[in-house]
Order: C-alpha cells, then sequence, then structure tokens
C-alpha cells in the first residue's frame, strides 16, 4: 500500500497540484474543490502543501456518525459516500492535519481519494514536494534525517576530543 | 452571448460616492481586444476625458484578468491594472503576477474598475459577491507586509489575496507600485500613487468559484504539452534554476547593461551581482506564482553583516541591473536590503534604481554636495550610501522628497535634464540601448514611456555572434512584430516566460480552447497592431508624438565609452521614420486616417477625440 508523503521545504506554492486536483475530480479548476491545498506562510516565504496522510486508525472515519467514511481497502484512501455524508463536519474538526474540506455547492465533505491510485498531484508537482511511495518506505528519510544528526553529533565530539565512546563522561 | 473562460462581471468601485456595482463583462470588447492589456486600453481612452489630472479623482485604475485565468492554463497569473500615469502624463499599464488575479477570477469577475476619491483611507473587501469598502485609518502608514498581514489577521482568513500600497504610495511618490503576495507588484508607471491619492490602501479578495472552458480536452492536452517543452527547455531551466538573474552574465558580457546611470554597459563587477554568485550566497529557495512550471522567484537571505537577517524574494534581473550596476554597486548584501526598502514602502525598484543612479552622478558631479544629501556619500557603488538614499526617498525626506518625484522631475529641477535616463518621463529599464539597438527604439516608441517588455527584442538581436545588436537597419520591422506578440501575451494575461513554450500558435490554441472562440496567428497579430495603435491614440490625445519618442542625448551623441559595445551610439531618427513607415503612421508618428480605418478604429478615435 502506498502513502503521500508532503516535502514542504520543496514546495515552491505554485498550486498547479490544486488546480490537477479540482480538475480531475469536478472538472474545473477551483482551489476550494480540491483536495490538497498549498497554504502560504508569508511572512516566512514557506509554502506547505497539506493533504490527507492516510492515517492508519483514520480519526475521521472514527468521528463521523453516518457511517459516510471508509478505507477503501485497495488503495488504503478514505472514500466518502456522498449519499450518507450529511456534511456535519465532525471529520473536518477530527483530521490532525487539516485535510479534510467541504464543498460548498455539495454540502459534503471532500477528502484525497488518492485519485484510485494515480494521485494527479504527484503526477504533476514538478518540484517533487509530494510523492506517493510505499509504507515501507515512506518513513525512511526520517530514519535517515535522525541518523544525520547522530553522525553529525558523533562528528563534533570527536572533534572537540571527547571520545564518542562515553568515556570521561560524568564524574 | 457569455464568453466562456470569463467569469461575466465587471466590478465598479466609485470612491467618492462609496457606490459598487457589478456590471456584465463587455464580451464584445474582450473578443475584440482579448483581454487585460487590450482591454484596458479600450476602457481607458473609451472613460478618461483628455487631460485628466493623473493625482485627481478622475482617474481611473482599471485592474484586468485575462480570459485563460482561473482555468488550467501555465503560467496565466497576471493581472493588468491600466491608469493614466503620474510619472509621464501617458496612457500606463502594469502587470502583477502572484495570486491575486486568479482569486479575482474565483471571486466572479473579470476585472475591477476604481474611480473616485475616497474622503478617508479605505480598502476593498471582496469576498466573492459580498464586496465593501472598509476603513482603513489604522492601516495608513503601515509598511506593505504588514499592511497584507494586518489586513489578513483582521478579516481572520489567511488564504486572502492582498494588493496594497505602503507609504510612498501614501505620499504620492511618483513611482510608488501597489504590491501584492509580499513580492508581486504592480511596478512601472507609479499606480501606487494613484492609488494613494484616492486614499485606498488595498484591495482584499478572496474568491471560491470558478470559470468554465469551451474545450476542456484540448486544454488539458495542451498544458501538458506546455509543461513538457518547459522542462526541456533550456532558457526556462536556466530562469528556474536561478531566478531572472540568468540574464546577468548575457547582458553584461555582451556590454549592454545599464551602468552608473547609463553612462557605459559594462560593469566590471558584475560577477558579484549574477546568478552564480546569489545562488551561492544567498538564495535559499523558491516561490512561484500561481500555476507557473518555471517558479523564477527566489528568495534570499543575508547571514551576516549589518544587514543580517534580512529576506526578500528577489532581487530580480531588472532591480539587479538598475540598482545594482547603474548604481556601481555590486555588495550583493545591500542590493537585498535596498529591495526589501522598495518591496516595504512600495517604490518600483527599477525607477528607484534609475533615480539613485542620476543622484550618484549628480553628486560626483558636484551638482548635489554632501549638505544635499545629509551627509551620505553618494558615490556611485557605496551600497551603504544607495541603503540610506532609498529610505530617504521612500519617507520623502530631505533630499528624497526631490528623488521621489521620478528621474525626469528631478533633474529638471537640478538643472541637469540630461542627465536622466527616461523616455517621456518613465525611467530606462536595464537594458544600455546603445549595445542593443532595438531595445533602444522599443524604449523610444513604447506607449508608457522607456520600457523593456513593449517590444523584448533582445533575444533576436543578441543571438549568434552578438553583433547584430548593433544594426538599425531592419530593427524597425522586429520591433514592430515583438510590439504585436507583446500585445497578445500581455493581453492574454500569461506571464511573458511563457514565451519560452507558448508561441504565437500555442497562445491561440490555447485561446480558442478556453474561450471558443474562433482565432488564428494572423488574426491574434491583427488584434496586437490595434492594441498598440489604441495605446497610442490615447497618448495622442494627451499631446504626445515624435518628439516625445526620444532617448535622453547620451544614447545619441556620445558613443559608449568602454565594454563590448565601446563606441556605438543610437541611430533613432532613422529607425524612428522605418518604424512610423511600416505602422502606418504619418512622420510625426500619428496613425493616418487610412490606417485607423483599416483596424476599424475611426469611429472610436472620432468619438473620443
Ligand atoms: S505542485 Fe508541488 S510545488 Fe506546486 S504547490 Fe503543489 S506541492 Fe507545491
Amino acid at each position: 500500500m502506498n502513502v503521500l508523503v508532503t516535502y514542504p521545504e520543496r514546495c515552491v506554492g505554485c498550486r498547479i497540484c490544486e488546480q490537477w486536483c479540482s480538475w480531475k475530480h469536478e472538472g474545473q479548476v477551483n482551489p476550494t474543490k480540491s483536495r490538497i491545498r498549498v497554504h502560504r506562510v508569508h511572512s516566512k516565504y514557506l509554502n506547505i502543501p497539506v493533504t490527507c496522510m492516510q492515517c492508519a486508525k483514520s480519526p475521521c472515519i472514527a468521528a463521523c456518525r453516518e457511517g459516510a467514511l471508509r478505507k477503501d481497502s485497495a488503495t488504503g484512501a478514505v472514500i466518502v459516500d456522498e449519499e450518507k455524508c450529511i456534511g456535519c463536519r465532525r471529520c473536518v474538526r477530527a483530521c490532525p492535519y487539516g485535510a479534510v474540506a467541504i464543498d460548498k455547492d455539495k454540502r459534503i465533505v471532500l477528502i484525497c481519494d488518492l485519485c484510485g491510485g494515480e494521485p494527479q498531484c504527484v503526477a504533476h508537482c514538478r518540484e517533487g514536494a509530494i510523492e506517493y511511495v510505499s509504507l515501507a518506505v515512506a518513513d525512511r528519510g526520517h530514519r535517515a534525517a535522525y541518523v544525520e544528526t547522530v553522525v553529525a553529533t558523533m562528528a563534533a565530539e570527536t572533534k572537540d576530543g571527547i571520545k564518542a565512546t562515553g568515556e570521561g563522561g560524568c564524574q | 452571448m457569455a464568453l466562456k473562460g470569463l467569469a461575466g462581471k465587471i466590478l465598479r468601485v466609485n470612491l467618492t460616492s462609496g457606490s459598487i456595482t457589478k456590471e456584465p463583462t463587455p464580451d464584445d470588447v474582450f473578443a475584440g481586444y482579448i483581454g487585460a492589456r487590450g482591454v484596458g486600453a479600450y476602457l481607458l481612452l473609451k472613460e478618461l476625458k483628455a487631460h485628466t489630472d493623473p493625482l485627481g479623482p478622475d482617474n481611473k485604475l482599471i485592474f484586468l484578468t485575462g480570459p485563460v485565468e482561473g482555468t488550467l492554463a501555465p503560467g496565466a497569473n497576471k493581472i493588468t491594472v491600466t491608469f493614466r500615469s503620474p510619472l509621464t502624463g501617458t496612457y500606463s499599464f502594469s502587470l502583477c503576477g502572484g495570486h491575486l488575479a486568479p482569486e479575482v477570477k474565483f471571486a466572479g469577475y473579470d476585472g475591477i474598475i476604481i474611480e473616485g476619491r475616497a474622503d478617508r483611507p479605505v480598502y476593498l473587501w471582496i469576498d466573492d459577491d459580498r464586496v465593501s469598502l472598509k476603513d482603513a485609518s489604522h492601516l495608513w502608514g503601515k509598511l506593505t507586509h504588514a499592511t497584507e498581514d494586518a489586513i489578513r489577521a483582521e478579516l481572520k482568513d489567511d488564504a486572502i489575496r492582498v494588493a496594497c500600497i505602503g507609504p510612498a504610495g501614501e505620499k504620492l511618490s511618483r513611482f510608488a507600485c501597489i504590491q501584492s503576495d509580499y513580492h508581486r507588484e504592480f511596478g512601472r508607471g507609479g499606480a501606487g500613487a494613484v492609488m494613494g491619492a484616492k486614499n485606498l490602501k488595498a484591495i482584499a479578495v478572496r474568491g471560491t468559484g470558478s470559470v468554465e472552458v469551451a474545450d476542456p480536452e484540448a486544454l488539458e492536452a495542451l498544458t501538458e504539452k506546455v509543461y513538457g517543452i518547459l522542462a526541456a527547455n533550456l532558457k526556462a531551466r536556466a530562469r528556474r534554476y536561478y531566478g531572472t538573474p540568468e540574464m546577468v552574465d548575457g547582458t553584461n558580457g555582451l556590454g549592454y547593461w545599464g551602468t552608473r546611470n547609463f553612462s557605459t554597459g559594462y560593469f566590471e563587477e558584475g560577477h558579484n551581482i549574477n546568478a552564480a554568485n546569489m545562488k551561492e550566497k544567498i538564495f535559499v529557495g523558491s516561490m512561484s506564482c500561481y500555476a507557473c512550471p518555471i517558479a523564477c522567484g527566489k528568495v534570499s537571505l543575508i547571514r551576516s553583516g549589518p544587514y543580517a537577517g534580512t529576506m526578500i524574494e528577489g532581487p530580480e534581473f531588472e532591480s539587479t541591473g538598475l540598482l545594482g550596476a547603474n548604481c556601481g554597486v555590486s555588495d550583493l548584501e545591500a542590493l537585498v536590503k535596498v529591495v526589501e526598502i522598495c518591496d516595504i514602502y512600495g517604490l518600483d525598484t527599477m525607477s528607484a534604481g534609475a533615480v539613485a543612479s542620476l543622484a550618484m552622478e549628480c553628486y560626483e558631479k558636484g551638482i548635489i554636495t554632501k549638505e544635499d544629501t545629509g551627509g551620505l556619500e553618494l558615490n556611485f557603488g557605496n551600497g551603504e550610501a544607495l541603503v540610506a538614499l532609498m529610505e530617504k526617498i521612500a519617507r520623502r525626506e530631505g533630499i528624497g522628497d526631490l528623488f521621489a518625484e521620478g528621474a525626469k522631475r528631478a533633474a529638471e529641477k537640478l538643472g541637469v535634464p540630461e542627465l536622466a535616463m527616461q523616455v517621456k518621463g518613465q525611467e530606462f529599464a536595464t537594458y544600455e540601448p546603445r549595445g542593443c539597438k532595438g531595445m533602444g527604439l522599443g524604449y523610444a516608441i513604447s506607449p508608457k514611456g522607456a520600457h523593456h517588455m513593449i517590444a523584448p527584442t533582445m533575444g533576436p538581436e543578441t543571438a549568434g555572434d552578438g553583433s547584430k545588436r548593433f544594426e538599425y537597419k531592419g530593427k524597425a520591422a522586429l520591433v514592430r512584430e515583438t510590439q504585436f506578440l507583446m500585445a497578445v501575451v500581455d493581453s492574454l494575461s500569461l506571464c511573458s516566460s511563457m514565451r519560452f513554450a507558448l508561441g504565437l500558435k500555442e497562445q491561440v490554441e490555447l485561446y480558442r480552447a478556453v474561450t471558443g472562440l474562433s482565432l488564428d496567428e494572423t488574426g491574434a497579430l491583427s488584434l496586437g497592431e490595434k492594441i498598440t495603435n489604441l495605446e497610442r491614440l490615447f497618448n495622442l490625445r494627451e499631446g504626445f508624438d515624435r518628439k516625445d519618442d526620444y532617448l535622453p542625448s547620451r544614447m545619441l551623441k556620445e558613443k559608449m565609452p568602454t565594454g563590448p559595445s565601446q563606441g556605438h551610439l543610437v541611430e533613432l531618427d532613422p529607425m524612428l521614420d522605418e518604424y512610423y513607415d511600416l505602422m502606418g503612421w504619418d512622420r510625426q508618428g500619428r496613425p493616418t486616417a487610412a490606417k485607423l480605418a483599416e483596424l476599424g478604429l475611426a469611429e472610436l478615435w472620432q468619438e473620443v477625440k
């Protein structure tokens, strides 16, 4: 199973992902109907793509009282049953990432459905700011970043003449 | 008929009476003039009485989008403002990228026409179809970034797009810009002063709708194709990697980079402020305008020294040239700082640089002294003094008050009009006309004064061994054609960088896919010609003709002293003659009756004359 991974540090804020998301789903370009939203933090010159993380225990599904949400067994995407959704926004509030939005015309929620396994945002982002990778590799980046910190710390300690073995530590 | 691609309404706001009305978008005008720049030229000529005071209540700010924005179209993100310029007195327009244009369209409008003058500071709040004027007394005096932040906080929505003026616009600096999204701006011509004169601090927009397109499949296919071309195109890749400063080395290397108030075209210290050095020393990330696959905006951070912590988007190539080379300044950190000052006070960085370089030349020549400058040693190359001078200009303090009037007025007051590098009062862009003669002609005939994007001919002029740039014969034809092409791209509201992938053929395809109207390349070019003539008519009515199509004498009489373009002058008169002939204008630069009839403009001209 694959999940979406975003790299805010790579995002430039072009919102091409938003365009294609609403285009493919709704046949129109409309950022408020996109299931991915790019938030610009102007004062810090940052752009942060916000979308569904495909949580293992989806708080949105748990929060829904109408049984309108379920997980697609093939893709792991959260699927909205348009008949059952009453637009109460409990899932919106339950989502820790702000990834759920409401379609103001249809009055039901918009959640990333992974485009059935071919996410269009990923396909069109030129910056590599969104990837669609298997669960097995999704978190490698974090592991690698952690390892880098350890390596840097160890290198610094060696430079300072303190052995990395811990010898002479506390007295 | 409701044209596809359009939102269908134009918002008209009268600040004097406070009336806000929504008018149906004039489809026939859009069909006849494409959109944005073309429609703006038409509306300004039609709605503005002759000799309207640019800073009086009767001047208008006509903001317009183009037909392809808010669709899938790549790089469709420019919004145009058309107005009579307080800097030049001519017709003027200015384009702003960022995310404002699609937001206006999503809110349901193809444009916003601002007229009148509010009796106290206000800002316009467009929340889809709910539109209101809000008190802005508490925002008056605020810097642009702080204004944007305050409005977003006040309206409790971080995603709102804001266009605003800073203190420079409030104080009617004649080259004040309107700033949006922190760094994108309606730069040239002083639109910020017009906004300031109207007591309009900002326009804030939230749009949640969409527009319909005629042929979605064709649009999708074309968009994918353009992404592909842009990914492969070398020029687009350079711009993506380095931002617009990618042009520094090429321009300086051929010696047509305005240096030290255009006393020459080659900056010996250019390598300090070129793209490679910026990339290495200050760039920390990229920022993109809406829907753009290039993302040329580069974020710069100064890490140490007196300006440590300064963070901007930029510097762009034009700012680098005019505030850098043209001021003889190669100090990258000072350059970033001075761009920041322009951004937050709301000054056009290009005019700012040209004005500062004039001040520096005057200082070196003893026309102004240390006493006048309040102690600043304004020699070329003094980055620290440049920063201090810009603060004075931005606040109209001391000598800054004089220079806030623009180069032409300041030089006239100082008794040295020939030292202002300008046409019709609009300061030069960064290209040195003696080193690239078509650009010189382009500056001269530009309806809004010395502007480089009316006919950016530098590409073909410098192709091959680069020697073509010195020829003056044949330049008129090149300028003419480029001018029509630009009128089309500006009216579509595409970023001019999209021309790397979208030639006229693709632009026409895009237009057809979105609007469903039939238009071919010949038709598009003749619309470009029509728009160009319309702009000429506005200026004609204000009394501008051949006598105003001139470059400063330095370009015409003093040979370029140094660099690869050494020894050259601009042979302007023969180029002008040839250009007017090709345009079907008389030798005074007036469209002939036959030409106007051919373009279908005779009746309109009769009516507005
Ligand atoms: S397409 Fe990529 S770079 Fe562009 S806004 Fe989306 S995530 Fe960011």
